[in-house]
């Protein structure tokens, strides 16, 4: 009796130090943040002497300004252009990678793995290799094209308005890329030969075999690529604080920039908890908004 | 046909890594010159190197880096494993909500919950220590360590385990001598996929250790780039120290890492 109750807590007791873990660092702060986002603190207060805010902390992010300008660079630049970039990119090269010409040349093995590579490299590291490149003065990139003669002198990438955003997205897109292709070329990989060979005893060329059999067998993974990519990037902290500290007046400011700069930097723990209560928000509305009209393209079908 | 812009793609790919190597490696003074084609090769040498460990305290943030990342990878794989054992092994009534809560911590990404778990910390008095900064990695990773180890623990029979249980074993001598020498690969992917998330991770360590002596690789890094006259032979030297064990570890298990973590994206 004891040893069969024994036994069928096991599992709980097994899986309760995961549990015990994600319950502290997920569940609780997950709830606390909804409470603080109402209050006024500062780090050098106890959560005790926090007082009552009501909406103010929300009224004060959208009468500043910032926020709503945040908001739109967070969606339209740092997610919107990197993801699409990197779809497009993404799929090209993974479609290359497929070819018979590669197989045949034994060219596979070496291009996967020269793509791998900025995977491997940590997102930090990447930051600092890139910012050398872009330097203004002695970058690699400013002398090439100066002593091709393309531009008289320096251009300061990551310092001017006109040239910010797509330096950063560069190195987004750098980064990020192999993720999204190995994703896609295990999709690829996962379609059956004889659907091709199908297509083509039906006399498919090569366009209608990728319309109505290619597309069609990506088209979930794809759901999931663009679902896990935006809500990565779209809360990416490290690009942007990083390059431009979300500066260039506010031109580069994002969401999770701004969070940081509010909680630790104007020490305002509540406004800072409301914007990350924000961020939740916006990505919980993609998510279900996304699933809703991807699901039913399906259905469609 | 279309190999001339994949090649193309495939060196601006390679370039800012080949780039950084050889900039760790120039001469200083051939740094802020430029090049010409007579001194490409000229006068490489360690001197970046040796200024990273002499001038700057990167011969603290290493061993830093190391202690945090290997003791987290240790008990994030000790928690998933048992936790996947668990998964794997007991259809037990509350195993969907647990399923559903590794998968949903996967999309809750921890920037949101920086201020909370700040806050938190300080009250555990668990800010600027190593403690604290491993407790963090370990939550972070403990979710797709546990999914990952279950889909491993799912390919060992379930004969094997039965078979000592009827030999009068407990679960952990179980889990310990019979599963463990069995998942050993599976153990070792894990550990990989832990450590190396934990050893890129920036946020966290930027927030949670203020004293210089504490430092890890990453925030270290970030330090070493001021506004004017950086020396960028040694954030190049300091990058190649920090993206090392990533790549030599990616690179060993290239295949199984990749497998890993594009499964779940294809599969569901």
């Amino acid at each position: 009796m004891i040893a069969s109750r024994l036994r069928s807590a096991q599992p709980y007791l097994l899986s309760a130090p995961a549990l015990l873990v994600i319950g502290l660092l997920f569940l609780i702060p997950s709830v606390y943040n909804v409470v603080l986002a109402f209050q006024h603190l500062t780090p050098y207060q106890s959560p005790g002497e926090a007082e009552a805010a009501g909406l103010e902390n929300f009224t004060d992010l959208w009468s500043s300004g910032d926020l709503p300008h945040a908001a739109l660079n967070t969606v339209l630049w740092l997610t919107a252009a990197t993801v699409v970039l990197r779809l497009g990119i993404g799929l090209g090269l993974a479609l290359a990678l497929e070819s018979p010409i590669l197989r045949r040349w034994r060219l596979r093995g070496v291009s996967r793995t020269i793509i791998l590579i900025p995977w491997m490299v940590p997102q930090v590291v990447a930051i600092a290799a890139w910012r050398w490149i872009l330097d203004g003065s002695t970058g690699v990139l400013n002398q090439a094209l100066t002593g091709l003669g393309v531009i008289d002198q320096g251009v300061p990438f990551l310092a001017q308005t006109s040239t910010v955003w797509w330096s950063i997205i560069a190195i987004i897109v750098w980064r990020e890329l192999p993720f999204v292709v190995m994703v896609l070329v295990a999709g690829l990989q996962s379609i059956p030969a004889e659907q091709y060979e199908a297509a083509a005893v039906d006399g498919a060329g090569r366009w209608a075999s990728w319309r109505s059999v290619t597309v069609p067998h990506l088209r979930p993974v794809l759901t999931v690529v663009v679902l896990v990519t935006v809500i990565q990037t779209f809360n990416n902290f490290v690009y942007v604080w990083l390059t431009t500290g979300g500066g260039l007046g506010n031109a580069t400011a994002v969401l999770a920039t701004e969070l940081y700069s509010a909680a630790f930097f104007d020490n305002d723990l509540g406004a800072g908890a409301a914007i990350g209560l924000l961020m939740t928000a916006i990505m919980a509305i993609f998510a279900v908004v996304y699933l809703r009209v991807t699901s039913t393209k399906g259905e469609s079908r | 046909m279309f190999l001339i812009p994949f090649a193309v793609i495939l060196l601006v790919i390679l370039f800012p890594v080949i780039w950084m190597l050889y900039s760790s490696l120039r001469p200083v003074q051939a740094i802020s010159q430029g090049i010409t084609w007579r001194t490409v090769f000229s006068g490489l040498s360690l001197d970046s190197y040796a200024r990273l460990f002499e001038q700057t305290g990167f011969g603290r943030y290493l061993p830093n880096s190391i202690i945090v990342c290997v003791s987290g990878t240790v008990i994030t794989v000790a928690i998933a494993t048992l936790a996947g054992f668990a998964l794997s092994r007991f259809a037990f009534r509350g195993r969907p909500a647990v399923m559903l809560v590794l998968v949903a911590t996967q999309l809750l990404p921890f920037v949101v919950l920086i201020t909370p778990v700040y806050l938190l910390f300080a009250e555990l008095r668990l800010l600027n220590s190593f403690a604290g900064l491993i407790i963090v990695y370990v939550a972070i990773t403990t979710p797709l360590a546990t999914l990952l180890m279950t889909g491993f623990l799912n390919a060992v029979p379930q004969t094997l385990d039965e078979a000592a249980r009827i030999d009068g074993a407990s679960t952990l001598t179980v889990i310990v001598r019979v599963i463990a020498p069995l998942v050993w690969p599976g153990i070792v992917t894990v550990g990989v996929t832990t450590f190396i998330a934990m050893w890129d991770e920036f946020l966290f360590a930027q927030v949670f250790l203020t004293s210089d002596s504490l430092k890890t690789v990453q925030v270290g890094i970030a330090g070493l780039f001021g506004e004017y006259g950086t020396d960028w032979g040694v954030v190049m030297a300091a990058s190649v120290v920090a993206a090392l064990p990533t790549v030599v570890l990616f690179s060993l298990l290239q295949r199984r890492l990749v497998a890993g973590m594009t499964a779940g994206a294809v599969k569901e």
